[in-house]
């Protein structure tokens, strides 16, 4: 955290000329934890599920935020100051999760503060990347990774809607999703 | 991950049930390419982002349960805050002492919330001043070896605390004309009877742990460990 005040400027505006890493909402504070989790929790749990794509583990992350992040609080501090320690928890819960499941960071939280800070907001952001990822696909494989991951079909409703097999629609998902992986990564910095 | 094993996984991924997805192994690269392509997916699902009403509710319990100052002091005494309060403890203090509330009776003070109370498994009272160098509000320090603090005297009754900041652990040195108990380390200020004065950093610092203390035969004496 020492490196928060460098990037504000003073009164909590931005450094003029700089691109501040935290983008500085306002200087006031929350009024107890309770508003500091009514204020972050849909936040959180959007930044969560962004990464690791399931409720369970969304809603379990989350809650291990909080329950990590609230107990040193101190509510003096300013939202924005509230907000970035907050995603610092939640940077080190995730990266903690990957390791003891998949043993390696899969996806991670980048960071600087922004997926908190700024709009728009998780959600919105899933969507844009979702769209960047589909759109450079093969229209049999956009249309199956549509159906299966965004509309929620089961393989079995694919099946009927595509005419094709159960079997030739998990053989497809899954020559879809490998492909969609290959692209992603070409996308990435 | 084996192939199948990974296929399963992305399955209860892509799938809308609450049972969450199952780790069997580790994933090589092509596997976590092709699940963060999955998971971004997923997350695009309209409603992805939202919390359900019963799980805010649920977690919302369980920090008030957590977070609310319990009805009395007495309560608070849980093996969960003796464990808490033990790095701290360590940092400060020779091993064989642990910081909790349950001092024996008669030699609870005013203990304000979230101030601990440092009682020593085994110990003795020791000596760290005389009546009179307390007179007139004076702060005295004091360095036992296996603790150092300070101890005076607030509204007539004898405060002693722990002269070890709780942030990580820098020796305090008494300033403001014996008014605050500083950290050189961070910035950081206490009361001599133990409250946080100021702070640089995002976390709340606990206070200083208190001492039992004593005056007998105009001679101040801190239960401290043997």
């Amino acid at each position: 955290m020492a490196g928060l005040s460098r990037r504000q400027g003073r009164k909590g505006e931005p450094v003029p000329g700089a691109t501040p890493r935290l983008r500085v909402i306002s200087e006031r504070a929350y009024p107890d934890w309770e508003a500091v989790y009514r204020d972050n929790v849909g936040r959180i749990y959007a930044l969560m599920f962004g990464k690791v794509g399931n409720r369970a583990d969304a809603e379990d992350l989350t809650s291990e935020v909080f329950l990590t992040a609230l107990r040193p609080l101190r509510t003096e501090a300013s939202v924005a100051e509230v907000r970035a320690y907050l995603s610092v928890v939640a940077r080190t819960t995730l990266a903690a999760y990957w390791r003891r499941t998949l043993g390696r960071p899969v996806t991670a939280i980048d960071e600087d503060h922004a997926p908190l800070l700024d709009s728009p907001p998780a959600e919105a952001r899933a969507r844009a990347l979702a769209q960047e990822i589909l759109s450079g696909l093969p229209e049999r494989y956009e249309r199956v990774l549509r159906l299966r991951f965004l509309d929620g079909y089961s393989l079995a409703d694919i099946s009927a809607a595509m005419g094709i097999s159960d079997t030739n629609a998990r053989v497809l998902l899954f020559r879809a999703l490998r492909r969609a992986g290959e692209l992603a990564e070409r996308g990435q910095p | 991950m084996r192939d199948r094993a990974f296929r399963r996984y992305v399955e209860r991924l892509a799938g809308s049930a609450r049972r969450r997805p199952l780790a069997r192994g580790t994933v090589d690269d092509d596997q976590a390419a092709q699940l963060r392509a999955a998971i971004a997916l997923r997350a695009a699902r309209p409603g992805s982002g939202t919390p359900s009403e019963e799980f805010q509710t649920a977690l919302h319990r369980r920090l008030a349960a957590e977070f609310e100052p319990p009805a009395t002091a007495e309560a608070a005494v849980s093996r969960r805050r003796l464990v808490q309060a033990t790095s701290v403890a360590a940092a400060s203090v020779a091993a064989g002492v642990a910081v909790d509330r349950a001092l024996p009776a008669g030699q609870r003070g005013p203990a304000n919330p979230g101030q601990e109370q440092l009682s020593p498994n085994a110990g003795t009272w020791r000596t760290v001043a005389t009546s009179e160098e307390l007179a007139g509000g004076a702060v005295r320090g004091f360095d036992l070896g296996s603790v150092n603090g300070f101890v005076q005297r607030e509204a007539g009754r004898l405060v002693a605390v722990s002269g070890v900041c709780t942030h990580l652990g820098c020796r305090l040195v008494l300033s403001g004309g014996g008014a605050e108990l500083a950290c050189p380390c961070h910035h950081t200020a206490f009361r001599p009877t133990g409250e946080v004065i100021r702070q640089q950093l995002p976390e709340r610092l606990r206070p200083l742990p208190r001492l039992a203390v004593r005056e007998i035969d105009n001679t101040i004496q801190v239960y401290a460990p043997d």
